[in-house]
């Protein structure tokens, strides 16, 4: 089918949100980055936020909104619920980032930690249908996931790196190679999903990834730029910190980092990109 | 319990579109987007035993609608009769529907209704009132048929009872509208 952009652009940005409070939510829990949570919560909110008006732009009318309690059950419902209550506590944690209470910061920051690997997987699940086996299956949603966490993770421990205390960007990067190592497993996964789809067809074969008209975007987007570069440059910085060399200077530390990110961001958009493409419908009689 | 159905006789069926024409004029449908439409499946088969036969195709006014279960906002709904419909009043046009309907039969309508969905109603203003959905009533060769599946003395029943029947693709939405064909083989299912 045809990508669905604002759609797209949501799914990823709540993905920072996502990875950014599950970093914080550890980081809580450890007794860490306090110096970095109000701009890692203002960025998850910020995202959040402009992720959730994009993708208002999807609608034909969205001044119809009050009718979105007339069916709980559906996902995009459940994803509606997710992401306000997402939004109350990233911005309660905000305010509590910027005062001084440590016991409501570690209790929110770790309600949002939780709510962090509920959110892209609820909104990913809304990807669960039959029609389109490329989609229906749980490897999509922990995808959503896995991106979520590699690049908010990597995001954050390049702030940590910047700004917070120096016997923490060890541990920060630590984290943010378990966010890359997540993501590359659960974008495989999903990528394994596609080649064992019921319902096979030429349309949303592996075939189009391995060597079809979508080998150049899986490749070169999703397996060296989207995986293999965030993996390494994590690497590389996990390797440099903590040493005395020009290398492990906070500023080239938070670049890798930050490049590990922007990497991690052009995966996610291209494997978003390939999973539109090969969300064809079992069968599509009038409109193809 | 009233079940309305519509049942399409494919060795009837010569392929005229009128179904299609007939549905667009009586529902207004704009131009580039259609309820009901009419694709030709074949010839199949070397020849001279070669086959062909026509298969219109529009909402399959489901059992188990999976369009119903993803609305957000109630707008898809399944009436008692078993007519699946969308009030416009209600519809946000998030087109969730479209990517959960196996068919491809629904479409958004940024033409008319500006940001909906529209799709086949079953003629639902014509069958509330008694009559037949349009394309049913003008079938040249009377190879559309509607009625109540359970009441054994419809016209689909009927049909049903002395024909070899078919769905489209089944994947737990379980398609109401039936196809008889006798004449050549199925080839829904490859």
């Amino acid at each position: 089918m045809d990508i669905q952009w604002p759609l797209l652009i949501f799914s990823v940005l709540l993905g920072v949100t996502s990875g950014c409070f599950v970093f914080l939510g550890v980081g809580e829990i450890k007794g860490k980055f306090k110096d970095v949570r109000f701009l890692g919560a203002l960025i998850a909110f910020v995202c959040l936020a402009v992720g959730g008006c994009v993708s208002v732009l999807h609608m034909g009318h969205p001044e119809r909104a009050t009718h979105l309690l007339g069916n709980l059950g559906s996902g995009l419902s459940k994803e509606l619920f997710t992401v306000a209550i997402m939004g109350i506590v990233s911005l309660v944690y905000l305010v509590l980032a910027k005062k001084d209470y440590p016991g409501a910061s570690k209790v929110f920051g770790i309600i949002g930690a939780v709510l962090g690997l509920v959110l892209p997987v609820v909104a990913g699940a809304s990807y669960l249908i039959a029609a389109r086996p490329a989609w229906d299956s749980f490897t999509l949603p922990l995808m959503f996931l896995g991106s979520g966490l590699g690049i908010g993770m990597t995001l954050m421990a390049a702030l940590v790196v910047l700004r917070g205390k120096a016997d923490e960007a060890a541990f920060a990067v630590k984290l943010a190679l378990v966010g890359v190592v997540a993501m590359v497993v659960l974008s495989l996964a999903y990528v394994a999903w596609i080649a064992m789809a019921p319902y096979q067809a030429e349309s949303r074969s592996i075939g189009r990834l391995i060597s079809g008209d979508l080998a150049l975007a899986f490749w070169l987007g999703v397996v060296v730029v989207g995986l293999a570069l965030p993996v390494a440059l994590t690497l590389v910085a996990m390797k440099s910190v903590g040493k005395s060399t020009e290398l492990s200077a906070p500023k080239n530390l938070a670049g890798y980092l930050f490049a590990a990110c922007a990497c991690s961001v052009v995966g996610a958009v291209v494997l978003r990109i390939i999973m539109y493409g090969v969300g064809t419908s079992v069968e599509q009689f009038i409109y193809r | 319990m009233t079940r309305n159905i519509i049942a399409i006789d494919l060795d009837s069926c010569i392929g005229c579109h009128s179904c299609a024409v007939v549905c667009k004029q009586e529902n207004n449908v704009g131009l580039g987007t259609y309820y009901n439409k009419v694709l030709t499946v074949g010839p199949s088969g070397t020849y001279p035993d070669l086959e062909m036969y026509y298969l219109p195709v529009a909402c399959q006014h489901c059992d188990n609608p999976e369009c119903v279960s993803v609305c957000p906002t109630g707008a898809s709904y399944k009436r008692d009769d078993g007519v699946v419909l969308v009030d416009h009043s209600k519809c946000i046009g998030c087109q969730y529907c479209v990517m959960a309907c196996p068919y491809g039969v629904r479409t958004y309508d940024e033409a008319k209704d500006k940001g909906v969905i529209e799709k086949c109603t079953m003629c639902a203003h014509l069958i509330d009132k008694g009559d037949k959905p349009a394309c049913v009533k003008h079938c040249p060769g009377q190879a559309r048929l509607f009625g109540d599946m359970d009441d054994p003395e419809s016209d689909v029943s009927k049909m049903i009872a002395k024909k070899k029947t078919y769905k489209l693709k089944d994947v737990g939405n379980h398609p109401g509208v039936t196809y008889g064909l006798d004449k050549c083989t199925w080839k829904g299912d490859e």
